[in-house]
């Protein structure tokens, strides 16, 4: 439980932030959204405790109207949906990780990339 | 703590209580219907910090289950009460959040300006630590401004009228002798009626806090009334 104070404070903030203009988003109503403790909540917006799992966290993201790779991120957690694409083909998805970072491409250029794919598909 | 002593009439704590729940309904534009919501009051419309903690460990004393720290904003309440946790514990946690609600509002001026003479020597804020069985008149004011708050007379009255179909008072006296002799209680033991077990839930509140409040509004009575003081 060593904590992460940079998640914690973050998750604070937005909901901090929700809270002036809609009382609900309060340290329990919020918890009980996101399906954990009021009290684990608490410790986590303290740095006390780690970030909850992947999960929650991505559940946190959509309430909180944020984008959820920034909260993973910070929460050093990976999305389960990138396993699961990872497991449909297991070979060619590692070729391509590991070819990408091989090849030392940076995030602009797997950005480019990606915004090419999109728009021939 | 600096000790304070104030006298705040009972009436006055009533209208208090009915101010905060009109200024948060203004404030965000709803319309409070029990269970009044007594956390978003103290988190979201005064704006309190709100955390759950070991509260005993922290403030090093076995019995607490709330703490102020009127200075920092701050409020805390013990993980024991935790109703996500613990949800039987929601009634009694409920009743603390109000109670902790009743301190800031009643006794925030007074204790900073206290406080603020403290502060000049030892410059650390001591908080306000709530217990179970603290009965203190400054601690009374709290318990009333909760009962008040989670349970306006209004209210009460339209979900008393609602399940009973009038506002006629019920003579529990009957019932408590049962209930007693039943569960070999003391004369001075007052076991929860049923009526107040039903209502208990509509308002969030424990049983034994729906009875008092529906006692001292005379919905519920505890001894025989003088003829022709109700029709």
């Amino acid at each position: 439980m060593a904590g992460n104070k940079k998640f914690g404070k973050r998750i604070r903030e937005l909901r901090e932030a929700k809270k002036t203009v809609d009382p609900t988003f309060s340290l329990r109503q919020f918890a009980l959204k996101v399906g954990i403790s009021a009290t684990f909540l608490s410790k986590v917006e303290n740095g006390e405790f780690d970030p909850p799992k992947a999960e929650h966290i991505i559940k946190m993201a959509e309430l909180l109207e944020v984008d959820t790779d920034e909260l993973l991120a910070l929460a050093n957690r990976t999305d389960p949906e990138l396993e699961e694409i990872i497991k449909s083909e297991p070979r060619a998805m590692a070729d391509l990780l590991r070819t990408a970072r091989d090849r030392g491409l940076t995030a602009e250029d797997l950005e480019r990339i990606t915004r090419n794919m999109k728009r021939k598909s | 703590m600096a000790r304070i002593h104030n006298f705040v009439p009972r009436k006055s704590i009533e209208a208090d209580t009915l101010a905060l729940i009109a200024d948060y309904e203004r404030k965000y534009g709803r319309t409070v219907t029990p269970p009044v919501p007594v956390e978003e009051i103290l988190e979201a419309h005064l704006g309190l910090a709100y955390d759950f903690d070991d509260l005993p460990k922290l403030v090093n004393d076995p019995e607490a289950l709330g703490g102020l720290w009127f200075r920092s904003r701050e409020v805390k309440f013990d993980q024991s009460l935790d109703p996500t946790v613990f949800p039987s514990k929601l009634g009694r946690y409920r009743f603390t959040v109000a109670h902790e609600t009743g301190h800031w509002e009643l006794h925030r001026d007074m204790f900073l300006s206290s406080e603020g003479q403290v502060a000049m020597f030892e410059g650390e804020e001591s908080p306000v630590i709530c217990r179970s069985n603290d009965k203190s008149q400054l601690e009374w004011q709290a318990d009333c401004f909760a009962g008040n708050l989670l349970m306006p007379k209004g209210m009460v009255y339209a979900q008393w009228e609602a399940m009973r179909g009038s506002r006629e008072p019920y003579i529990a006296i009957g019932e408590i002798a049962d209930l007693k002799a039943r569960w070999g209680l003391g004369e001075d033991e007052r076991p929860t009626v049923d009526v107040a077990r039903q209502m208990a839930p509509v308002f969030q509140v424990s049983a034994q806090a729906m009875q008092i409040r529906l006692i001292e509004l005379r919905l519920i009575r505890t001894r025989v009334p003088e003829p022709g003081l109700f029709p």
